[in-house]
């Protein structure tokens, strides 16, 4: 790479492999390799990452990147659930964008039952809402935060109010503010409320408006930009051979993204962009998320247009717990409600791979019934994990405190990665 | 004739089965899970519930299958629609006037109206009338209570107590809605073989009083055994959970006791919780097992150096093949004592149904092991009487060494006795004799196998955690023997086993079989 000719655009030199000393600002001086414990316990590492590195002064000569801090058995323990004791426990995967794990995995056992053409559209389209206001919150976590760790501690303040009131409109539908556990197999648990959709519309102007503050604040800020640009570069085909995916991947130029790939839900009835990067730096990574807000919102907004009337679960008693007035009142459904909770859906044998577009990627839920109410074996394909697997080759030549922009921008998430 | 086989298509399948046989169990057979609630395999098929309905090609209408012989070229439909939707309408029939007390119904969890509503219905109620209401709790019988709201009228109960107990005592009493499950006026069901209504009820009409409002079907967990009650030896299944047994149910084994067990058995897992010997004790006070061991082997060998003939061997008909396998090598091989005798329960009534006289499980294997060397307990009185005895060795607890047990103890002058060491699962006036207690594990809580009057080596499984500090019989025998200088080891039941059947024809051809562990009912169905 030459010098730069356009400065904004073109990545700062910088150098892999430490023996080329004479590249650096300042003259290397002579030291001895040093290994370096950093986290789990460290506010950068999210608190649930270790990693052993050797530096050499202050560059890293290799790192041993160690998840599984936040282990929690999800995959075990739901061998042991029922498949709709399940829903709560995918909250806590990614646990910034809990609505598309919600929807991910109703989705793959939707698809075991073969009722996933079935559900019914109204509450198809609210499965994209909130899945996609879950997304744009989920990239305002990642940029406040990663803002906030390089010192820009305002931009943070900003993205997490914009998050609080997106999360406000969720907890006003589901509950709960985080664990919402909203989506069953078959639909959703509630409608949305009197007057929620222009609520939501109104926020999502004050939503944009703070996208532009934030944006004023980072995507220009020279501070930002050097910690940013030219730091952590993923080419495309690393990108491929580490199955990395979402906008991590999307940044390298690597142009693949479920929702438009294999659409799910309505998706294919929605006109929305998949923006791509071009050198697959951490700044790419922050521009495509930044991208990615827009267009959820968008689609926000297309949805709210579009949402037809009509019910928001199926009305098969083997499959969602009946009203409770005929609950109590007729046997049929008192049955029907007492082996859905003791029981649970009866979920034909066979195995099944669904993917979804979650907020770092891929979200995939393999899914092995045998006939009963609960599952054989289920495996999450946890996007986070495959981002985070490149870490140990990315480090090396950087600098230690450029761990923290690069962790950062790949934003792994511990609920996720360990499961 | 008897052999003959016919061809029959089930589901457009050719399946060939033996002519006159049952087209249900055909049908079933080749994985079509016709439903029923009537059919049971161990009774007869009146066709009373009309859920096993099925399409045979050139019958006017669907016929109930239980209730139909296979013949040559017979063609039969058990999903097509028309046979779907009758099966649905007989089951909402069933369900009209059905009560909603799921919650509050014991059978809950195992009820197989839930599972062929869930099955085969999943339609919400067409029908918004009132219920017919009936008798909620009738006292029917010793151990029964009845409620006819939740009958379903299959009449299972009725030939279970005509056909196996043989004691017509139950009955349908009038006609449509108003159609009740009762007895004759002023008599009860009180057969022995009563909890076997409660077992083939496919709905919760007929409960248990011992189990009625005790625990959760599902919760439960299940652990295969044999019950200890007699020489019988019938097949059953453990439920138990937390440590805590609650019921005992049949097992399924055509050559011991089909599908059945008589009411005595079922309670024979009751003294499993009272009055264990749950720690060791030496002299009245409770010590360790090391200590308890010690004391055991300093009294033994002090007695066995000077007077080897004084010590004596009390062998329980009650214990596993194993605990005697090893006793019988401490006793006869390693310290020669010749003064052996065998203890057991007293003599029963009996029938010719399942409940024999012998109230022992293991009569013929202590018979076996023990061979002519052991002598009867009128015996052990006059050697203990006499001063022949000084020490004794007792495996068992009051009720197997002398009929009534407390008072029949009494006959033995027990206090005569240098030494007396015990390896008992029951405190009584035995353990509060003895020198030595050494706190054994019961049948429930051990692995081990019994053998049956008919000769039937029969395999029993842990199902729960012995009670307090107790370990199974051959265990302590080992540990015993160390200290006797006799060192037989053993690592697992199974070790002895495997020894056991090299020496005693009356095991060959026996397995151990493979691991039981308790497994929850809510799974019992899918990982078995």
């Amino acid at each position: 790479m030459s010098a730069a000719e356009d400065t904004s655009l073109t990545p700062r030199r910088i150098v892999i492999g430490i023996q080329d000393k004479s590249d650096l600002d300042a003259p290397e001086l002579p030291s001895d390799p040093m290994p370096l414990n950093m986290g789990p316990s460290h506010p950068a590492m999210h608190g649930t990452v270790r990693m052993v590195l050797e530096v050499v002064g202050e560059k890293i000569a290799s790192a041993d990147v160690q998840v599984g801090y936040l282990h929690r058995c999800f995959e075990k323990e739901s061998e042991y659930a029922t498949w709709t004791q399940i829903f709560p426990y995918t909250d806590r995967l990614n646990y910034v964008s809990p609505m598309l794990n919600n929807v991910g995995y109703a989705l793959a056992v939707e698809k075991l039952l073969d009722i996933d053409k079935k559900v019914p559209e109204r509450a198809q389209y609210i499965r994209v809402i909130v899945g996609e206001i879950a997304r744009a919150c989920d990239h305002m976590t990642c940029l406040g935060a990663g803002g906030m760790e390089l010192g820009a501690f305002t931009a943070f303040l900003y993205m997490v109010k914009a998050r609080e009131w997106l999360w406000e409109l969720l907890e006003e539908i589901s509950g709960a503010r985080l664990t919402h556990s909203f989506v069953r197999v078959g639909g959703v648990t509630g409608d949305l409320p009197d007057g929620w959709a222009e609520k939501l519309r109104a926020k999502i102007v004050d939503v944009r408006r703070v996208l532009a503050e934030v944006d004023g604040l980072l995507t220009r800020n020279r501070i930002f930009r050097d910690r940013m640009d030219g730091l952590g570069i993923i080419t495309k085909e690393q990108a491929a051979s580490y199955g990395i995916t979402g906008p991590v991947a999307r940044a390298t130029g690597l142009d693949y993204d479920v929702r438009k790939d294999y659409p799910y839900l309505v998706y294919d009835q929605f006109d929305f962009d998949v923006p791509v990067g071009s050198v697959g730096d951490n700044f790419d990574r922050y521009a495509c998320r930044v991208e990615e807000i827009q267009q959820s919102l968008r689609i926000v907004e297309q949805a709210l247009d579009k949402i037809p009337a009509g019910p928001i679960v199926m009305a098969d008693p083997r499959i969602v717990l009946p009203p409770k007035t005929e609950t109590y009142n007729t046997i049929e459904a008192m049955i029907s409600h007492f082996k859905l909770i003791m029981d649970g859906i009866h979920v034909p044998a066979g195995e099944i791979y669904s993917f979804t577009e979650g907020g770092n990627g891929e979200l995939g839920f393999y899914v092995v019934s045998d006939g009963t109410g609960r599952p054989w074996k289920l495996h999450c394909r946890a996007p986070s994990f495959a981002n985070t697997a490149i870490m140990p080759s990315l480090l090396p030549g950087h600098f230690i405190a450029d761990i923290v922009p690069i962790f950062g921008m790949i934003n792994m998430i511990g609920g996720e990665c360990d499961r | 004739m008897a052999d003959e086989r016919v061809k029959v298509t089930i589901d457009g399948k050719e399946h060939e089965v033996q002519k006159g046989s049952n087209l249900l169990e055909a049908c079933n057979a080749a994985g079509a899970n016709v439903p029923f609630f009537c059919y049971h395999p161990g009774l007869s098929s009146p066709a009373v519930c009309r859920q096993c309905l099925v399409e045979v090609k050139g019958a006017p209408k669907p016929v109930p299958s239980c209730y139909t012989q296979c013949t040559d070229g017979m063609v039969v439909e058990t999903k097509s629609e028309k046979a779907l939707d009758v099966r649905r309408q007989m089951l909402e029939f069933t369900l009209v006037n059905h009560p909603i007390d799921c919650p509050i119904c014991d059978k809950a969890g195992e009820c197989m109206l839930q599972q062929q509503y869930f099955d085969w219905d999943g339609k919400y109620a067409r029908n918004e009338g009132i219920k017919y209401r009936k008798a909620k709790t009738v006292d029917i019988g010793k151990h029964i209570v009845l409620d006819q709201e939740r009958c379903i009228l299959c009449t299972r109960c009725i030939r279970v107590c005509d056909e196996v107990a043989k004691a017509p005592e139950l009955t349908m009493a009038k006609r449509g809605s108003s159609e009740v499950l009762t007895t004759a006026p002023g008599k009860r069901l009180d057969n022995p073989y009563s909890l076997n209504t409660v077992d083939v009820c496919p709905v919760g009409a007929l409960t248990s009083k011992d189990f009625r409002f005790q625990m959760r079907a599902w919760e439960l967990e299940s652990t295969p055994s044999v019950c200890t009650g007699c020489a019988t030896g019938c097949n059953v299944e453990i439920h138990a959970s937390r440590g805590q047994i609650y019921r005992m149910i049949p097992r399924d084994n055509a050559a011991v006791n089909k599908h059945w067990m008589c009411d005595e058995g079922r309670f024979t897992y009751k003294p499993v919780h009272q009055h264990r010997a749950a720690v060791p004790v030496v002299g009245g006070a409770p010590v360790a097992w090391d200590t308890a061991l010690d004391e055991a082997g300093r009294r033994l060998k002090a007695v066995l150096q000077s007077e080897k003939d004084r010590v004596g061997v009390v062998f329980n008909a009650n214990s596993t093949n194993e605990d005697l396998h090893v006793l019988a090598r401490l006793a006869f091989d390693h310290l020669g004592i010749a003064r052996a005798y065998v203890a057991g329960r007293d003599q029963g009534s009996s029938d010719d149904i399942l409940i024999s006289a012998d109230k022992n499980c293991n009569t013929a294997g202590v018979r076996a092991i023990g061979g002519t060397k052991l002598k009867s307990l009128v015996d052990l009185a006059s050697d203990v009487k006499s001063g022949a005895i000084a020490a004794l060795i007792v495996v068992g607890d009051d009720g197997v060494l002398g009929s009534g047990g407390r008072d029949g103890l009494d006959a033995l002058p027990l206090n005569q006795l240098e030494t007396l060491i015990v390896l008992a699962s029951h405190s009584g006036a035995l353990t509060d004799s003895a020198h030595v207690v050494l706190p054994m594990a019961l049948w429930a809580e051990l692995n081990g196998t019994f053998t049956n009057k008919l000769g039937m080596v029969q395999r029993v499984h842990k199902a729960i955690d012995p009670a307090g500090d107790s370990l199974p019989g051959w265990e302590i025998l080992c540990h015993l023997s160390r200290r006797l200088d006799a060192a037989i080891d053993f690592d697992s039941a199974r070790a002895v086993f495997v020894e056991a059947k090299q020496k005693y024809s009356f095991m060959i051809g026996a397995e151990w079989g493979r691991v039981h562990l308790p497994i929850q009912l809510r799974f019992a169905a899918s990982r078995g």
